[in-house]
């Protein structure tokens, strides 16, 4: 008998030992995404990592050049950049011709239907319904002429009257649309192009009712009939997909790197995309280990052995032919308060307090070695509006000045003071950023706990105001700071991006005069101004602007670092001769 | 020849087996740390910095320090005052419950019986980290959701027993004497039956516990236990990122101290059973 068991796990680990999960006849790219997907339902999106997977199945009107920088919008369903009127109100919009939806049992006879110019309008609409209380309603919040009256007459009515017309919403014909807007709006073609301003079709929204964000139907470059809470999503190529093809053009130096070599073929290039949720970091660094994802953001307690002397890539990955890429992220990390909390709404030096007694310094070690810039306000570097002499008062580890203004707080020595519960995501680093901010507070005497949540229930969380402190990090949607700056705008409050609740009459005031001004340099000043203004102010404890540090396989091809990157995979490929090659190192 | 009673004769029993009487030493070493360490006399400053980040085990830091230079050996004792009262307070929810349902289960029979028994059936359906995983996350996390947590999950099994032997002793003729002369159900029930039971419930917590601890440590590990205090738990999920990078002695710390108790609970138990266990006496 025992001989038997042993012959039999050697038959197990012999066939474990040949079975190899790579396939080298289809081109698969293998991602990872390190968040649970919150669903496909592009109104409700809120991250970054959501955003991703929608843009795989979804598209918008326009998205930004994957290889041009700076940013470029280009357009995707519209045929060309829109025509505006004078006063620059007027859109007017054409859509490109014979673009399909996916196949789905929505649709009569199961084919996708042709994209319209009634998809736009009903998508815009959908964001405005206020039924729905669409996450990305702060997009077009008090923009479009007529949508917001639309919105409010609706919330009445026991269900959303789509058959009504907007004022600002016009179909010309089947492929033109005229969108017309209340005040300037520079920003609105950037809108446009996130996840957030997907279009959807009217009649998958009704067939699949609630499960809707579950069942994706879009016109993009990849279907996916059902997502499922697993951790794995496997995405296929869209049979119906239209005639797109890989940009000649990019950054100057693009096509000597090799990245414009495909340059003219029809995207998308790979035919599977197979994405793993994995939220912890080791996991992650051992399945590109063993070449089981393609692209890999480094976790920082790898940073070491993946990169030499900060800077250059580690030698035994270079001889398996990994490349590294490190890029300046145009994001920041923050503590937040929620301002519905009175002790901290009315509470300037308690926050100014803990923003003092916080090491920076340490914790930039700790956890980005050391690569990150101190955020002094919420403007990244890259974006006009931010000033690089600019240092905030607040922003530095002085735990005198902490003691101080803690006890002219009320608080002396914390005294009198509840603990605070920061909320933060479920995994090993945040919750040690958290223990790391509660060792520093705890030297001025204030008490701080961790509080752990999934992605969707931090979310959730901040949505319904359930926090005192919560931790996150914003990227940039689009390449200009109100983007930031509307982080902090009071209108944009819970359920919007505006997390910490905070309004302050004097900065909204001068937000509402400059977002409506064309980039230009007396734009920037305004932005520099409300930066300025506000980082004194503390309604966050500003963290940090990331660098983001990328290994990649040397099958991997066309892969750019991009900050708005939910349309970016369409363009990757997967040089089957090099894996199949390269793989036997692994 | 003089008889002792069941107890003396347990204790003697016990005192002659060398191994289980040194785990006992070792189980109430444990509960002395935590009694120290919850009356701040033992790692109270755990949270405070006592040298550089992840420092390996020296003659001046025991067990080394952690990522943001804490004393490993003071979480670690830390950490034993939450296993150790996580272990007390889900005994103290478990052994009431499990009693009591068990008792009046065995005893009374009928609806009684079938109730109990359907409840405890339900509740032992569900796997129990499951089970564990969504009382934490109705009661909100932190140490007293894993309590109630564990608590709530390890009655079952005392219920199970409790009810079978009470069964079996009811029809007993010390049973029936009570009933003979006067007693009612709940003297048969309490005065009678329970104390010729106990034992039962004096094996079942030593088992009870060692399971309770290693419960909180998956709890906490997943992020599901405590929050804002060392565990034994959280240590090993902070060293799953460091081991790449050779920092070991916070998963040794933790796991060594969870080693120990445990190994030492499973013999106390073992031996208690021996000792007490009325079946398997002059084995």
């Amino acid at each position: 008998m025992k001989s038997l068991v042993l012959v039999l796990t050697g038959v197990l680990l012999l066939s474990v030992g040949c079975s190899k999960d790579r396939s080298f006849d289809e081109r698969e790219l293998h991602l990872i995404s390190p968040e649970k997907i919150a669903g496909f339902d592009p109104i409700q999106i809120s991250d970054m990592y959501s955003g991703n997977e929608a843009g795989k199945v979804y598209e918008g009107l326009f998205e930004f050049h994957p290889y041009k920088r700076p940013y470029e919008l280009i357009p995707n369903l519209a045929a060309a950049l829109p025509v505006v009127s004078a006063d620059g109100l007027v859109y007017t919009f054409t859509l490109k011709k014979g673009v399909k939806f996916h196949d789905s049992p929505a649709f009569p006879d199961g084919k996708g239907k042709e994209f319209k110019s009634d998809d736009v309008i009903y998508s815009i609409k959908r964001l405005g319904d206020p039924k729905l209380q669409a996450k990305g309603w702060w997009l077009f919040d008090d923009k479009i002429a007529g949508l917001n009256e639309w919105r409010d007459k609706n919330s009445a009515l026991e269900a959303s009257n789509y058959a009504e017309e907007i004022e600002g919403l016009k179909k010309i014909d089947d492929y033109t649309v005229a969108i017309k807007l209340k005040r300037p709006y520079p920003q609105f073609l950037y809108a446009l192009a996130m996840p957030q301003l997907f279009i959807v079709a009217k009649e998958a929204v009704d067939h699949f009712g609630k499960e809707f964000l579950n069942h994706p139907v879009g016109t993009g470059p990849f279907v996916l009939p059902v997502f499922e809470q697993t951790n794995r999503i496997v995405y296929t190529k869209n049979p119906t997909f239209r005639e797109k093809f890989f940009p000649s053009e990019g950054e100057e130096g693009d096509d000597k790197l090799g990245l414009l070599a495909d340059a003219g073929k029809k995207i998308p290039l790979v035919d599977k995309i197979i994405v793993d949720i994995i939220v912890e970091s080791q996991p992650k660094w051992l399945g590109f280990q063993k070449a089981k994802a393609d692209l890999l953001e480094i976790p920082k307690d790898n940073f070491d052995s993946a990169v030499v002397g900060g800077k250059e890539l580690a030698p035994d990955l270079k001889a398996k032919g990994i490349r590294l890429f490190a890029n300046a992220m145009l994001d920041v990390t923050f503590f937040a308060f929620n301002h519905d909390d009175p002790t901290f709404k009315a509470n300037k030096k308690l926050r100014q307090a803990m923003s003092l007694a916080w090491d920076r310094a340490e914790a930039n070690k700790l956890f980005y070695n050391s690569s990150a810039i101190e955020a002094q306000s919420v403007i990244p570097p890259g974006l006009g509006g931010y000033r690089k002499e600019f240092k905030n008062p607040y922003v530095k580890f002085d735990l005198e000045q902490a003691k101080k203004l803690l006890a002219e707080a009320g608080y002396p020595k914390g005294k009198g003071l509840p603990t605070i519960t920061v909320q933060t995501r479920n995994e090993t680093v945040a919750r040690q950023i958290i223990e790391h901010f509660a060792k520093c507070q705890e030297r001025i005497g204030i008490k701080v706990k961790v509080g752990m949540n999934t992605w969707p229930e931090l979310i959730n969380k901040v949505t319904k105001r359930q926090h005192q402190l919560y931790t996150m990090a914003w990227g940039a949607d689009y390449p200009d700071a109100e983007n930031f700056l509307g982080l902090l705008y009071c209108p944009n409050s819970s359920p919007g991006s505006n997390g910490s609740n905070y309004c302050n009459p004097d900065f909204d005031a001068l937000f509402k005069t400059a977002t409506v001004l064309q980039d230009s340099p007396e734009r920037s000043s305004m932005y520099e101004k409300m930066n300025e203004m506000v980082a004194i102010e503390n309604p966050w404890i500003f963290g940090f602007h990331r660098t983001k540090f990328y290994l990649s396989h040397a099958w991997l091809k066309n892969f750019k670092f991009m900050e708005f990157n939910h349309t970016q995979f369409q363009y990757l490929n997967v040089d089957l001769e090099v894996k199949k090659e390269l793989s036997k190192k692994f | 020849m003089k008889q002792n009673s069941l107890w003396k004769d347990a204790f003697f029993r016990l005192a002659k087996d060398k191994l289980a009487l040194f785990s006992l030493v070792i189980v109430l070493i444990y509960f002395l740390v935590a009694l120290l360490s919850s009356m701040g006399l033992l790692a109270s400053t755990w949270s405070q910095e006592v040298g550089a980040s992840n420092l390996p085990p020296s003659l001046e830091h025991l067990f080394g320090t952690d990522i943001f230079g804490r004393s490993v050996l003071q979480k670690v004792i830390r950490g034993t005052q939450v296993a150790m009262s996580v272990g007390v307070a889900a005994s103290i929810i478990a052994i009431p419950i499990g009693v009591l349902l068990g008792a009046f289960a065995g005893y009374f029979g009928g609806w009684i019986d079938d109730f109990v028994t359907w409840l405890y059936t339900t509740f032992s359906s569900v796997p129990n980290i499951m089970l564990l995983i969504s009382i934490t996350l109705i009661l909100g996390k932190g140490i007293f959701a894993v309590y109630i947590a564990l608590g709530a999950t390890s009655w079952v099994t005392l219920c199970r027993l409790i009810r079978g032997e009470v069964m079996k002793h009811k029809e007993r003729e010390y049973v029936q004497a009570a009933g003979a002369i006067g007693g009612g159900h709940m003297r048969k029930l309490f005065r009678h039956i329970l104390p010729n039971v106990s034992h039962i419930i004096i094996i079942n917590t030593s088992m009870q516990f060692q399971i309770a601890i290693k419960s909180e440590v998956i709890l906490s590990y997943l992020g599901l236990g405590v929050q804002g205090e060392p565990s034994w738990g959280t240590m090993i999920d902070d060293a799953k990122l460091e081991l790449v990078r050779g920092v070991w002695w916070q998963l040794a710390g933790a796991t060594v101290a969870m080693f120990f108790i445990l190994l030492a609970f499973n013999i106390l138990s073992d031996a208690l059973r021996d000792a007490l266990d009325p079946k398997l006496k002059g084995k």
